[in-house]
């Protein structure tokens, strides 16, 4: 039991429970968690193929890739999160 | 002082974009400037392909694996060239159509980073920066896709959005088993991988989140409302272009990393046959036009992967030219249909079929272009439309697999029907007394979808150079 | 097995998956909110324990800081559209069109294969296995930084990093293209004791995120972190009603959010047109350029966000007449 193989584990399984969300959630905001879930899943995965034993120095390539797609994932989320309150507001327009 | 074009097709729309948002009172002309320029960039491109069949550029000097190479070949510039093309006469047929000040002022830099997204595409070899540049291409859709601001599109944008950042997310994680396996994500070293457990992972994992985002059946569900709930531009750019993009990632992958066994392409042949199945059947039973032109799409693209799994996968070689010449036929061809939608409904006021008929006014330039379009999505000949799916059904002949020849002449006929429901409220029954007033005039509106479907015509007629222009630099044989 | 770190990666794995799954199951979604951040800030640390502080970093900041502001902020929004700002525990504000049980379960169990496929491939798959490593090292002294990372994110793979900032532009514009012309919640009030705690930290945050940007071309840190960093600043600003944006700003704003992507593409496009390729900045220019891409990234970076939390376009909404520019 190496920690990549532990924290592999954990990010197929965050990405699956994300997965799961994604496609079951119930309510808009907590499908956005979903997806967020899903995008540390897949950063598990890439930060744990960056890992070497630790004398040796890991890789830096994923750790710049985590990086990007962390920046690129709040990105869609703020968008994700304006249509749903732009949408929330249009409905409770209508209603009244 | 001269800059690579591979390099300037990406980086003009980008500064287009910038420019308009900064400066939103020359919006329109530096937008217009910008896309000339792509257009200028991309010719210039073409000859060098011409010339020499590929193009490398190793971005910042390093070569791949350490570095970004961008690439082209004639394929990648033949979908540059539609997206050019189609972006020029969008564009100017968006100069009238988008009238409200605010829409305008938000639909140039969304526009041109959404192209800055699709030519980032079709000239990258690196998976991560593939992730990248469809996520350009997400946040710049679904802001078209939302921009007419009403409840329906906003509501349809959240659903696009939600299925984009799935199959992008989906993608990423394809990536990251990959770098597991292979520790470097450029197309060569996927073409030296071997397959293993985590390469079959991956491509399970970016091919499901290419489905997703090109809305191959079942994947299609936000596609529909998607695409006929934004203004008539903003839809020209989505079904037109944009499910172009992952379409073309998905033919690119099915290369490097072939598809393991015979099921896969099959299963994904029948996918697209139950695209062109359902989808038919609803464009059959909607009742407005703009929806019927969106379905019409979730069934180009299930033709599309019909296209591509008409031989099986020893086809595969031969298979992908026409699941190319189809998208670029559709891409102009549903451009202008929904231009050409966008027209009829601004002039009479709504988009119900049933009622098309009874109009006071003919918007007839736009019905005519609207015909013309539906011509090619047929697949009458001489389009191009034909030329692809004669060339589908030709090579499922060739190889015994009638029953994709089956699905696509089924398919062609239920696409009569639902554009004759169309054409028979274009035509006139008498059901509206009094004055009957024409559209007069040669409006910007209405030559640019004319054009456009005009070229998605007479483009069959040079089907020839057209074939052997994608196959220059061998997209589909040496290694990238 | 006699690992003193294997105990705590156990617990450190465990409390991340149930965190997850809570955040997807409890009732209320403030909770929910409060947990994901919970979720985030663990995950964080064990990239930490991964040897990842970079992404540790960005994943604390962004990921979970920026994107849990966001979050709550949304959640306030749907409050107070549905007047039930005052109530306690909500379950659901914005309900999809529910999905049928039988097709929910199908999903799970859907989902729980592939998971079994995923942990299978990744089983497989090699171990402190192939990577770039080496070949990162042998080009960092020609890459004008000393931080492997960095060297990756401004110069090996710029252009991913370029189109990365688009990302973040594109999704500024779309956020002001949704929110035209809605009016705001009000902004929850901060009271007195915050206000004073956020006036007197604010200075200590904008030191810490310079520190970080100016760390990041030799250890751990850099644009994105330190823009994060001063993206708090914005957001403090903002809810301490410190700064309150108005139409007369956009203008700045504009040209601060394309600052970060002009600069960077039009470096590029000048050492393009210098007879090399766009990013392949000459060797001795090398640490000064990406010193400046970095600094105006870190800039657009942290306004960016901050305007990404604050939603809607800044414009007059009661006498708007078809302005179209500040």
């Amino acid at each position: 039991m190496t920690p990549d193989l532990i924290y592999g584990l954990t990010g197929i399984a965050v990405f699956a429970i994300g997965l799961v969300g994604a496609l079951c959630a119930q309510d808009r905001l907590r499908r956005v968690l979903a997806l967020k879930l899903c995008s540390v899943g897949a950063g598990f995965l890439l930060v744990v193929g960056a890992w070497r034993t630790p004398s040796a120095a890991p890789d830096p390539v994923p750790h710049a890739l985590v990086i990007t797609g962390i920046v690129v994932m709040v990105s869609a989320t703020a968008v994700a999160l304006a249509l749903i309150r732009r949408l929330k507001s249009l409905e409770a327009e209508d209603d009244d | 002082m001269m800059i690579d074009p591979l390099t300037l097709s990406i980086f003009v729309p980008l500064f287009g974009a910038i420019l308009t948002f900064v400066f939103p009172r020359v919006a329109t002309v530096s937008a217009l400037l910008a896309v000339l320029g792509t257009c200028g960039a991309v010719f210039v491109l073409a000859l060098k392909i011409l010339a020499a069949g590929e193009v490398l550029v190793p971005l910042g000097g390093w070569a791949p694996p350490l570095g970004i190479t961008l690439r082209a070949d004639g394929l990648s510039v033949a979908m540059l060239a539609m997206t050019a093309l189609v972006g020029l006469l969008v564009s100017l047929g968006a100069l009238e159509s988008l009238r409200d000040l605010r829409q305008r002022q938000y639909f140039w830099p969304l526009w041109l980073l959404l192209l800055t997204g699709m030519n980032g595409v079709y000239l990258s070899t690196d998976l991560f920066n593939l992730y990248v540049m469809i996520e350009v291409i997400a946040l710049g859709a679904v802001g078209l896709t939302v921009l007419s601001g009403t409840r329906e599109a906003v509501r349809a944008g959240l659903e696009y959005m939600y299925a984009s950042i799935l199959g992008a997310l989906l993608f990423l994680m394809g990536v990251g088993f990959i770098y597991l396996q292979i520790g470097r994500l450029d197309f060569a070293g996927l073409i030296a991988a071997e397959a293993s457990g985590a390469t079959s992972a991956a491509l399970a994992l970016m091919v499901v989140g290419l489905l997703l985002k090109t809305a191959l059946f079942p994947l299609h569900f936000w596609l529909p409302a998607a695409h006929a709930n934004a203004t008539a531009p903003a839809s020209a750019l989505l079904s037109g272009l944009v499910v172009k993009a992952a379409l073309y990632i998905f033919l690119r992958l099915s290369t490097y990393m072939p598809l393991p066994d015979e099921t896969l392409v099959t299963l994904i042949g029948a996918l697209g046959a139950g695209a062109v199945l359902w989808g038919g059947v609803q464009a059959l039973r909607t009742e407005r036009l703009k929806l019927l032109v969106a379905w019409s799409t979730v069934v180009q693209i299930g033709l599309i992967f019909i296209a591509f799994a008409r031989a099986g996968q020893a086809g595969l070689t031969e298979s992908w030219k026409a699941a190319a010449v189809l998208i670029l036929a559709h891409g102009m061809a549903k451009a202008a249909m929904f231009l050409a939608a966008g027209r009829i409904k601004d002039e009479v006021g709504h988009d119900r079929i049933a009622d098309l008929d009874k109009s006071e006014i003919r918007p007839t330039l736009a019905q005519f272009t609207f015909a013309i379009a539906a011509i090619s999505l047929i697949g009458l000949p001489p389009s191009l439309g034909f030329i692809g799916k004669w060339s589908l059904m030709e090579g499922a002949m060739a190889a015994g697999y009638w029953h994709w020849v089956a699905v696509t002449m089924i398919g062609t006929l239920m696409s009569v029907a639902y554009f004759s429901r169309v054409f028979a409220g274009f035509l006139r029954f008498d059901r509206m007394r009094g004055e009957l007033s024409e559209h007069k005039g040669w409006a910007l509106a209405d030559v640019a979808p004319l054009t456009l479907a005009a070229a998605a015509i007479s483009l069959g007629l040079m089907a020839a150079p057209i074939l052997s222009f994608i196959e220059l630099g061998y997209p589909f044989g040496a290694a990238p | 097995m006699s690992d003193p770190f294997l105990l705590f990666d156990l617990l450190l794995a465990g409390a991340v998956i149930a965190l997850a799954i809570a955040t997807l199951t409890v009732r209320d979604l403030f909770a929910a909110i409060i947990l994901f951040v919970i979720f985030g800030l663990l995950s964080a640390l064990a990239w930490v324990r991964l040897s990842a502080p970079d992404v540790a970093l960005a994943e604390a900041a962004i990921g979970t800081g920026v994107t849990g502001a966001l979050l709550l902020k949304t959640l306030h929004h749907l409050r107070y559209v549905t007047g039930s700002l005052g109530t306690n525990a909500v379950e659901s504000l914005s309900p999809v069109q529910p999905v049928p049980a039988g097709v929910s379960w199908a999903n799970a169990a859907f989902c729980g294969l592939i998971t079994l496929g995923l942990a299978t491939a990744f089983l497989g798959a090699p171990h402190a296995g192939p990577g770039l490593e080496g070949l990162v090292a042998e080009a960092m002294p020609a890459s004008g930084v000393s931080h492997p990372v960095t060297g990756v994110l401004l110069n090996f793979r710029a252009y991913d990093t370029l189109m990365e900032v688009v990302v973040l532009l594109a999704a500024v514009i779309a956020v002001w293209q949704i929110e035209r012309g809605l009016s705001d919640a009000p902004a929850p009030a901060l009271g007195e004791v915050w206000e004073g705690f956020a006036r007197l930290t604010l200075p200590a945050i904008i030191v810490v995120g310079t520190y970080l940007l100016w760390k990041g071309s030799e250890a751990p840190g850099g644009a994105f972190q330190g823009g994060a960093v001063l993206a708090a600043v914005g957001l403090m600003l903002l809810l301490s009603r410190l700064y309150v944006p108005r139409p007369a700003h956009r203008a700045v704003a504009r040209w601060a959010f394309v600052l970060g992507t002009g600069v960077f593409a039009g470096v590029a496009l000048l050492v393009a047109s210098g007879g090399r390729v766009a990013f392949e900045y000459p060797l001795e220019h090398a640490k000064t350029l990406i010193l400046l891409i970095e600094g105006l990234v870190t800039i657009s970076i942290a306004v960016t966000l901050a305007a990404l939390f604050h939603g809607r376009e800044p414009v007059a909404v009661p006498a708007e007449r078809g302005d179209n520019d500040a």
